[in-house]
C-alpha cells in the first residue's frame, strides 16, 4: 500500500499520511481534519483546496475550470495523492477560486475542459 | 380558525387574503461556503410589531450535519387539501442542494420552535431514483413532488421525487423528462391539466459557480415546458432564446381558473409571459426587460439578475429583484400583457446606489422574498447561493445576509423600506450566516394551489 505526506501549511504544518488510492478528503477527514465537503462525487467545489506542491490524480473532478486548475486548485473529494503535497485548506484557501464573471471574463481556454478550446495553453 | 370540517389552508385566495396577520416566519440561514464549520439552520423570525422580540431570530434549528447547503422548502400540505380535515399543514420540507438531504421539520408542535423529524438521506434517493440536487418542493393533495436538477453524478436534467404523505420515498413521479435538457422550478393550475417547468442548469455546473461563457455554451437553460400533468410527461416546449436566459421561478395566477403565468429569465432579466388564447393554444411574449446598466470599473454591461418573481395573492402585483442592480420592483400586472412599473427600492447591489439600509451595510442585494397574504408586507433576503455570492458579493462572509421588509401599498401601488425591520444575520451566535427563502406557518403567497 502505497502512502504519501499531506502537510497542510495553515494548520501549522501538522503533517499525516494518506494512502495513495483513497480520496485525499476521507484520508484526512478519518484522521480528525476538519473540512468542508457536500456532493462528494467532484462536482460542486465546497471542498476544493490549494495545492502547493507534489501532484494528485484529480481526473474526476468535474467542478474546476481551467482558471481555477492553473491557480492549483484541487478537489479533495475525488483527488488521490500521487507524490507528497502539501496543502492550504478551507475556505481561507479560496482566494483565488472564486472572480466575478463580468469584472474579469475567462479566456476560451481558461473554461472547463469539457468546452475549452486549445489554442494559447 | 381550526374548524373540525377543514383540512390546511384556505378555501380560496380571498380567504387567504383576509386570513390573521402573520406573526412568524421561517428562513433558511446557510454557513455552507462561508467558512464556518456549522450546519445550516432553520429560523425563526418575530415578526409581529407588539411582541418584545419583534425583528429578532427567536429560535434556531440546526440540520444534524454541515454542508448541506439549505436553500428552498415547501409543505407537506396546502390549501389544494383544504377540504380534507385528515391533512394538515404541520411539515415542512427543506432540502439540502449539496448534500441532497431531505429534512423534514414539524412546525406545528411548537411553531415558535420547529423541531426536526425525519431526515430522507441523500444517499438513498441517489440510489433508489437517480436524483440529486433538489430545488422546488410542492404538495400534490396527499403527495408531495420535488425537482431535482440532477441525476445521482450531478448531470442534468434530473427529474421529480415523489414522496407519500409519511414521506417514503415512492420513485420518479415523471413518466418522462421528453426533450428537457434542465430542471429547476415549477408550478401547476390543475384545473388546466397543466404544470409549467423552467431551466437552471446541471448542479455540476451551476454549483461551482458562475460563469458567462458557460451560457453560450448552453450549459444553462433557455426553455419552458409545458406539461400534461394526469399524464406526468411534457407535451410542449418554447425556446426562449436570448430573451430567456436562465428561466428561474415560474409562478401562475393563484386563481385556479386563470392560464395566466410568469416566469423570471434571470440572466436575460426579462419576466416571460403565457397564457392560453382562445384557439386553447399556450402563448408567449416578454412583458419586461431590465436594460443592462454599466458599472464604471467594469468591462461588460451588467445584468439585473432577476432570480427570483412573486405574484401577490390577489394577482394584481408581480414582484421581482435584480439581484446585481440591487433593486426589487412592483409591476402591476392587471392587465399582464401590460404591465405598469409602481414601485422601486434599492438595497445593496453593486452599483452602489443603497449601500446601507436602516444603519446596516448590506452586502448581497434584494434576493429571496415573501409576501404577506394581504399584500402589505415583502419580506427579503440578500443572499443567492453560496459560490455565487462568493463571487458577486465576496464581503457577504463576513457581513452575513440580511432580511428586510418593504411596506407594499395594494390600493395604489408603491414600496418603501420599513425602518423599524432589520434583521442582521452578520450577527448570528456562531458568526455571519445568509439567508435565504422565507415562509409563514399558515401558507403564503410561494406555496398554495387551489384544485
Ligand atoms: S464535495 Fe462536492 S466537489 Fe467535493
Amino acid at each position: 500500500m502505497t502512502k504519501y505526506k499531506v502537510t497542510i501549511t495553515n494548520r501549522d504544518n501538522v503533517e499525516y499520511e494518506v494512502d495513495a488510492k483513497r480520496p485525499i478528503l476521507d484520508e484526512l477527514r478519518n484522521q480528525g481534519v476538519d473540512l468542508p465537503y457536500g456532493c462528494k462525487y467532484g462536482g460542486c467545489i465546497t471542498c476544493a483546496a490549494k495545492l502547493t506542491s507534489g501532484d494528485v490524480d484529480q481526473k474526476r473532478q468535474v467542478a474546476l475550470n481551467n482558471w481555477q486548475l492553473d491557480n492549483g486548485y484541487v478537489i479533495l473529494c475525488v483527488a488521490r495523492a500521487k507524490s507528497d503535497i502539501t496543502l492550504e485548506i478551507g475556505t481561507e484557501s479560496h482566494y483565488k477560486l472564486y472572480r466575478n464573471p463580468f469584472l474579469e471574463p475567462l479566456k476560451s481556454y481558461q473554461l472547463k475542459a469539457d468546452i475549452a478550446s486549445k489554442e494559447d495553453i | 380558525m381550526n374548524k373540525v370540517c377543514c383540512g390546511p389552508g384556505y378555501a380560496s385566495p380571498i380567504e387567504a387574503i383576509n386570513a390573521p396577520r402573520e406573526k412568524l416566519l421561517y428562513t433558511i440561514a446557510i454557513y455552507t461556503g462561508t467558512g464556518i464549520q456549522k450546519p445550516d439552520y432553520l429560523a425563526t423570525v418575530d415578526v409581529d410589531p407588539d411582541s418584545p422580540t419583534y425583528s429578532q431570530v427567536i429560535h434556531r434549528l440546526e440540520m444534524p450535519g454541515i454542508g448541506d447547503e439549505l436553500h428552498h422548502m415547501g409543505w407537506n400540505a396546502c390549501s389544494s387539501c383544504h377540504d380534507d380535515s385528515s391533512m394538515s399543514r404541520k411539515y415542512l420540507i427543506l432540502p439540502g442542494v449539496r448534500s441532497n438531504n431531505l429534512h423534514i421539520v414539524d412546525t406545528a408542535t411548537d411553531p415558535k420552535a420547529p423541531r426536526l423529524y425525519k431526515v430522507i438521506e441523500g444517499a438513498e434517493i441517489k440510489s433508489k431514483a437517480d436524483l440529486s440536487g433538489p430545488h422546488t418542493v410542492h404538495c400534490l393533495g396527499s403527495e408531495i413532488i420535488i425537482s431535482f436538477l440532477g441525476n445521482a453524478k450531478g448531470e442534468a436534467p434530473g427529474g421529480y421525487l415523489q414522496l407519500d404523505k409519511e414521506f417514503n420515498i415512492i420513485g420518479r413521479w415523471e413518466n418522462s423528462m421528453g426533450g428537457i435538457k434542465f430542471g429547476y422550478d415549477f408550478w401547476y393550475q390543475p384545473r388546466h391539466n397543466v404544470m409549467v417547468s423552467s431551466e437552471w442548469a446541471a448542479p455540476n455546473t451551476f454549483m461551482p459557480g458562475f460563469d458567462l461563457e458557460e451560457v453560450g455554451h448552453l450549459k444553462y437553460g433557455r426553455e419552458l415546458h409545458f406539461w400534461d400533468f394526469e399524464k406526468r410527461e411534457p407535451v410542449e416546449s418554447f425556446y426562449l432564446g436570448e430573451d430567456g436566459l436562465v428561466p428561474l421561478e415560474v409562478k401562475f395566477h393563484h386563481n385556479p381558473d386563470s392560464t395566466h403565468g410568469f416566469c423570471g429569465a434571470a440572466l436575460s432579466t426579462n419576466v416571460i409571459h403565457w397564457w392560453k388564447n382562445s384557439d386553447g393554444k399556450w402563448q408567449w411574449e416578454k412583458i419586461i426587460d431590465i436594460e443592462n446598466e454599466m458599472h464604471p470599473e467594469w468591462p461588460i454591461p451588467l445584468p439585473g439578475v432577476m432570480s427570483a418573481i412573486l405574484v401577490s395573492m390577489d394577482d394584481k402585483y408581480l414582484y421581482l429583484n435584480n439581484w446585481l442592480h440591487g433593486d426589487m420592483r412592483q409591476y402591476d400586472i392587471s392587465d399582464p400583457h401590460n404591465p405598469v412599473l409602481t414601485g422601486q427600492v434599492y438595497m445593496g447591489g453593486l452599483l452602489g446606489k443603497s449601500p446601507k439600509v436602516n444603519g446596516v451595510e448590506v452586502a448581497g442585494g434584494p434576493q429571496m422574498f415573501q409576501l404577506s397574504l394581504d399584500g402589505k408586507r415583502l419580506y427579503v433576503t440578500t443572499s443567492l447561493f453560496s459560490t455565487w455570492d462568493n463571487q458577486f458579493y465576496p464581503d457577504i462572509r463576513e457581513k452575513g445576509g440580511v432580511m428586510l421588509q418593504i411596506d407594499c401599498d395594494p390600493e395604489n401601488g408603491g414600496m418603501k423600506v420599513n425602518p423599524n425591520f432589520m434583521i442582521n444575520f452578520g450577527k448570528e451566535p456562531n458568526g455571519p450566516s445568509r439567508c435565504h427563502e422565507a415562509r409563514y406557518p399558515g401558507g403564503d403567497c410561494t406555496s398554495d394551489i387551489w384544485l
